[in-house]
């Protein structure tokens, strides 16, 4: 008997702290029990330090217990019976004068949903100077995509973002969030990307990005959406509410050619060169060829590899197509993640279809054999519980551990000849 | 657009008024939207000529999102007045409150009150949750008429009502008065009069008692449809002409209960006692938990120290449960809840595992791979209840053949009222189904929930009059979570197999269905904690098993680890064995003890510290020859009360705060610094060093942290990367 974990995934509730989370200088305030906070505190602060150090004594017991971020207001029982107005105020008047913050975020726990406390009015008594943004409602098991949408929605409905001059060559980057393992080797290779193709960046959306940022979301040129599950809905909300046309990429730009395909229709829809990128991107292609030749010529491998991989629909197509054009390796097992968020469900079902490997989508990876696994540090873990021997690649969270302190990328050049090295490292010589 | 919200005690004629304005109001050509906010349904039945339209919840509960359509949930009545009804969960089950919560939600989405010139909002009796104040907030009804006849109970509910709207008034006044639907009882007229009168509203429209209201429903319209003459349809056109020019607003002013019996009533005002929220005004600290380990008859004995200190909770019982529960590795836990507390539960049940797999290449099989599923309540269970898909998925588990399923429940499911209880039926003889009603944090935190799985996985599994098993024990209370928690366990297994003595049954870690039926086999039980929790378990066990137990914990350090040996080697006849194990050790530890000593002898030693017991690291210290100059003691969420059995005199404080530290280092001036998290507020003055909130058990426990010590000392190594704080202060703000 093995369950494993098929049901067990972060909702929408974790959607919209870590989208909060994403932004600088913030304070997420869950309204509800401290068992909300710990693994949202400890996921943010683990994914982007702010802090120096994890000394308790400077996060006090009450709202922070311990910990450098998500503080809470500890609801319990009565609160559930006599409302939180108390607690929330006693937080409220805390945090006005001991944290310094641009922008407070107060979201209620699933639970404290169900009371209907009116928070926008007690949060707009309390807060009068800065900025703040209230979610009551954070939605009881929709997928961890909803959430992040409806706090990008929310944050531009409720901080009213007035209608500003469109900036020629900027864009803004969505559908990336700190839940992103890679998030911030991921921004920081986007921007370098575009940065080449003199493009600026002006807001990378819950990444990230400061208050500042998001007020300018209007002023981008184009919207980018990097992962269509957790961008498509706010990229066409602010079509509709600014006009600012947006992109979707043809699922995050995972390898050379999907690097090379999204930095193309970039510069032919903002009309910018691309010159110096391609001589980027053939030196980077120029580097992977030695290293692959080499473990190529000594083994026949990566051809023919078989390997597993676990994602969002989108990533599934995005790490497919790399890793079967470009190493000539065999999509044995693809299993989704977050189904029902399912814009690219056609498009991949699609490519496995031309892959002549229908049956390898949506299967089980508890039932893989492949010998290179792409997937969450548990469920790597899990697969070496049952036995199976094979090299683990992390693509997502929760991790098994390891510290990045060099941001790493899975997009773009640097992030293909990231997996480059990590195939080559993971393969199983004979 | 003017949006109005129409209050009242249930069956005061609520729906009958609003049905009247709103067809009144659609006469003077507005068009007008009536949403009834009432579970039952029925508030603009008459606009529909008696058709009972679909509800918004009902709408919901059938279709998906993505079919969500604008006409089917919205119907035009009387005067093409929009009509929209809530609706909300059978009586019972559920919660209506939330219920209207995700109607507006809903209805918002589609934008819905901005084509309507006003809004009428018919709103269930009293102002009973936060999800009926909703028709009440800022964003929504700008005026409020209340309903009321002359009957105590109608006025008791509409002074109620002004509490509730008391909430929401603060920035402009809402209410417009008092609609008075009369009912004929005795001295009617002037107990309306000096309720109004007390509370400063005026009476806006009296409508008599008359048939006319009933020969209108029976042809199922409103009186103003069916008598387009009436004279008491006068009265509600008059009223719709005021609202439509602009009623003046009154700001609501609530009786207490005395001022309002004595306003309605005439009554000599009654002396009422404080309620406790009153009396706990008082500066008086509450009594400390003091723990006293023979009380076995304190009805608080299974409470943890949160709850009995009234302290902020620290977790949620519901992970607290689950976390101990998936240690029965062929059962299977069941939490109903939504996705995200199952997912935080997991988390917290799995890091370790993760991490004992990164850093140790350990595969821990619980922490891994938990038989852990979950109901995943959506909006809909939270209206209408979830006891339906509970049954669904234990049915689905059923088909895995597990010993046994445990159900455990979330706040959700605790505050709609789910009673997992309801599942026990689909129970076999081998394979029985047991709830733990945490109701994620109300019943209380982490370590309650421990308690609880604990003490109803005991009492519903371990069975009585089992044969006992020579040389045999128990574990109980391993830190589960904890990193050391298997070597911890290897080491005491260790010395128990030099022993010949065998481990029976982990409670509750790594263990199995069976293992725990036969639990009282062993003849002697060893704590793994003896810290607050660990404490209520053994005394748990004593009283209702008779269970025997050791006195010491497991051991941590040279001492403890020798007192340790002698005493089960006492129990089981192996004092031998127990003797020669020390023996070997005792030697190798004089030997450390001398090599420390020029290093570390004379030193200052201060601690700061979330554990309790620190006898281990003190008694080496004190071995070497150093000099303890401070002990300061943080509160812990875990663990209540210092405990030393050195016998000395220590300089210790309780409670410790960080304004004390700062003091202490400048007064005592320590060489070497520990605590459980190092802290910028360091000094190069000092070495700095940190202690495991769970130590390693056995005889070097001490050892091994005094030879890091001597170590940085010797080197006076502080690390320079120390020096770049101000860079990261400069470039990571």
């Amino acid at each position: 008997m093995n369950c494993y974990s098929e049901n067990i995934a972060p909702d929408s509730f974790s959607g919209i702290i870590f989208a909060m989370e994403g932004i600088d200088s913030s304070v997420t305030l869950i309204n509800g029990p401290s068992g909300c906070k710990f693994y949202h505190s400890s996921v943010s602060d683990g994914q982007s330090v702010h802090k120096q150090d994890f000394d308790p004594l400077n996060y006090p017991e009450k709202w922070y217990f311990g910990q450098p971020r998500v503080p809470c207001t500890y609801l319990d029982s009565r609160d559930y019976v006599y409302g939180s107005r108390e607690k929330l105020e006693e937080a409220l008047d805390f945090l006005n004068k001991n944290v310094t913050f641009d922008l407070l975020a107060v979201i209620n726990s699933p639970g404290a949903s169900l009371i209907g406390d009116d928070l926008k009015s007690i949060v707009s008594s309390s807060i009068k100077e800065k900025k703040f943004v209230i979610i009551e409602t954070p939605g009881f098991s929709e997928n961890i995509c909803s959430g992040y949408e409806r706090a990008a929605i929310e944050i531009v409905k409720q901080l009213s973002i007035p209608k500003q001059k469109v900036q020629p060559f900027t864009v803004n980057i969505l559908g990336l969030s700190i839940f992103h393992k890679y998030y911030r080797g991921d921004v920081k290779e986007l921007k370098r990307l575009l940065n080449i193709c003199g493009i600026k960046v002006n807001c990378c959306l819950f990444a990230g990005c400061s208050i500042e940022d998001i007020d300018s979301l209007s002023s981008a040129k184009l919207n980018i959406v990097i992962h269509p599950e957790y961008g498509c809905e706010t990229a066409l909300f602010l079509k509709e509410n600014y006009g600012t046309p947006f992109y979707v990429c043809d699922g995050p730009p995972i390898g050379f050619a999907a690097t090379e395909k999204f930095v193309e229709d970039i510069c032919t829809i903002l009309k910018m060169d691309r010159s110096n990128f391609k001589e980027e991107s053939e030196i980077a292609r120029a580097e992977a060829f030695m290293n692959i030749s080499r473990v190529n010529s000594l083994t026949g491998l990566p051809k023919g590899v078989n390997f597993a991989i676990e994602g969002t629909w989108s990533e599934v197509y995005s790490y497919t197509l790399f890793l079967v054009k470009h190493f000539g390796m065999i999509a044995e097992c693809a299993s989704i993640i977050n189904k029902e968020r399912n814009v690219f469900r056609k498009k991949t079902t699609a490519l496995f279809s031309k892959l002549y490997l229908p049956e390898s989508l949506e299967k089980n990876i508890m039932d893989t054999s492949s010998e290179l696994v792409f997937a969450s540090g548990n469920t790597i873990a899990n697969l070496k519980l049952q036995g199976h021997r094979f090299s683990g690649i992390e693509t997502s969270l929760p991790s098994l551990g390891y510290i990045d302190v060099i941001p790493k990328t899975h997009l773009g050049l640097r992030g293909a000849l990231m997996i480059t090295e990590q195939v080559l490292n993971g393969l199983m010589f004979e | 657009m003017k949006q109005i919200a129409i209050y009242g005690k249930g069956g005061i004629g609520k729906s009958t008024v609003a049905s009247n304005l709103s067809a009144s109001l659609s006469l003077l050509g507005k068009k007008v939207l009536q949403i009834g906010c009432d579970p039952k349904h029925d508030s603009t039945r008459f606009l529909m000529h008696g058709k009972k339209i679909t509800t918004v919840l009902d709408y919901i509960k059938v279709t998906n999102p993505l079919d969500y359509k604008i006409g089917d949930i919205l119907y035009t009545g009387f005067g093409n007045t929009g009509c929209v009804e809530a609706g909300g969960p059978t009586p019972g089950v559920g919660c209506a409150g939330r219920g209207i919560i995700t109607a507006f939600e809903l209805l918002d989405n589609f934008n819905i009150r901005s084509k309507y010139d006003l809004v009428l909002y018919d709103v269930l009796g009293d102002v009973v949750c936060g999800g009926f104040a909703v028709p009440i907030r800022n964003e929504y009804a700008d005026t409020v008429f209340i309903v009321t006849s002359g009957e105590f109970m109608s006025l008791y509910a509409a002074n109620n009502i002004l509490r509730g709207v008391s909430n929401f008034d603060t920035t402009a006044p809402k209410v417009a008065g008092i609609i008075f639907n009369r009912r004929n009882v005795d001295n009617e007229d002037a107990g309306v009069i000096r309720f109004a009168n007390a509370v400063g509203l005026p009476i806006c429209a009296e409508i008599p008692r008359s048939s006319e209201f009933d020969t209108a429903e029976k042809a199922g319209m409103t009186l103003i449809e069916k008598n387009r003459h009436s004279e008491i349809g006068s009265i509600f056109k008059k009223l719709a002409g005021e609202i439509v020019s602009g009623c003046k607003l009154y700001k609501a002013n609530p009786l207490t209960d005395e001022a309002l019996e004595s306003a309605i009533l005439g009554k000599v005002k009654t002396t009422y006692a404080p309620t406790p929220a009153q009396t706990e005004t008082t500066s008086e600290p509450k009594a400390k938990f003091n723990w006293d380990p023979t009380d076995v008859t304190s009805p608080n004995r299974y409470l943890s120290k949160n709850i009995i200190n009234d302290e902020p909770l620290h977790g949620c019982a519901f992970n607290g449960a689950a976390s101990m529960s998936v240690h029965i590795r062929d059962a299977v836990i069941v939490a109903h809840s939504p996705k995200s507390c199952a997912y935080l539960a997991y988390q917290s049940i799995s890091s370790a595992g993760r991490r004992g797999l990164f850093e140790r290449g350990a595969l821990l099989p619980v922490s891994l791979s938990p038989n852990f599923e979950c109901t995943n309540m959506k909006e809909a269970e939270m209206i209408f209840g979830g006891t339906e898909v509970l049954i669904d998925k234990v049915k689905k588990v059923k088909l895995k053949r597990p010993k046994a399923i445990i159900v455990i429940s979330s706040c959700p499911s605790g505050i709609i009222g789910d009673d997992i209880d309801k599942i026990k039926y689909l129970e076999e003889d081998n394979m029985p189904i047991i709830t733990i009603k945490t109701d994620g944090n109300i019943s209380g935190d982490y370590l309650q929930g421990m308690l609880m799985s604990y003490t109803v996985l005991a009492e519903k599994i371990i069975k009585k009059g089992v044969k006992t098993i020579a040389n045999t024990v128990n574990v109980v209370f391993e830190k589960v979570v904890a990193k050391n928690t298997n070597s911890n366990f290897k080491i005491i297994e260790g010395f128990l197999n030099a022993m010949g003595v065998k481990v029976n049954c982990r409670f509750l870690c790594e263990t199995t269905y069976e293992k725990l039926e036969n639990f009282l086999s062993a003849p002697l039980n060893l704590l793994a904690y003896d810290d607050y929790t660990g404490k209520i378990l053994k005394n748990y066990f004593i009283d209702k098993y008779g269970c025997k137990f050791l006195n010491e914990p497991f051991p941590v350090g040279f001492e403890e680890t020798k007192k340790w040996l002698e005493s089960v080697g006492n129990f089981f006849g192996k004092k031998d064995e127990a003797e020669k194990i020390i023996q070997d050790n005792e030697k190798i530890y004089a030997k450390e003890i001398k090599m420390l000593r020029p290093y570390l002898e004379g030193k200052k030693l201060m601690i700061i510290t979330y554990n309790h017991s620190l006898d281990w690291i003190l008694k080496t210290a004190l071995d070497i020859g150093m000099e303890i100059v401070k002990l300061g003691i943080l509160n812990f969420s875990q663990d209540a009360g210092f405990r030393t059995n050195l016998g000395i005199s220590l300089n210790m404080e309780e409670n410790y705060d960080r304004e004390k530290r700062t003091h202490d280092i400048k007064k005592y001036g320590p060489d070497i610094l520990l605590t459980n998290y190092e802290s910028s507020a360091g000094s190069t003055d000092y070495i700095s060093d940190t202690i495991p909130m769970c130590p390693d058990v056995g005889f070097y426990s001490g050892i091994h942290m005094a030879k890091r010590w001597a170590k940085l000392i010797k080197l006076n190594l502080q690390g320079e990367w120390k020096n770049d704080e101000l860079l990261f202060r400069k470039y990571c703000p």
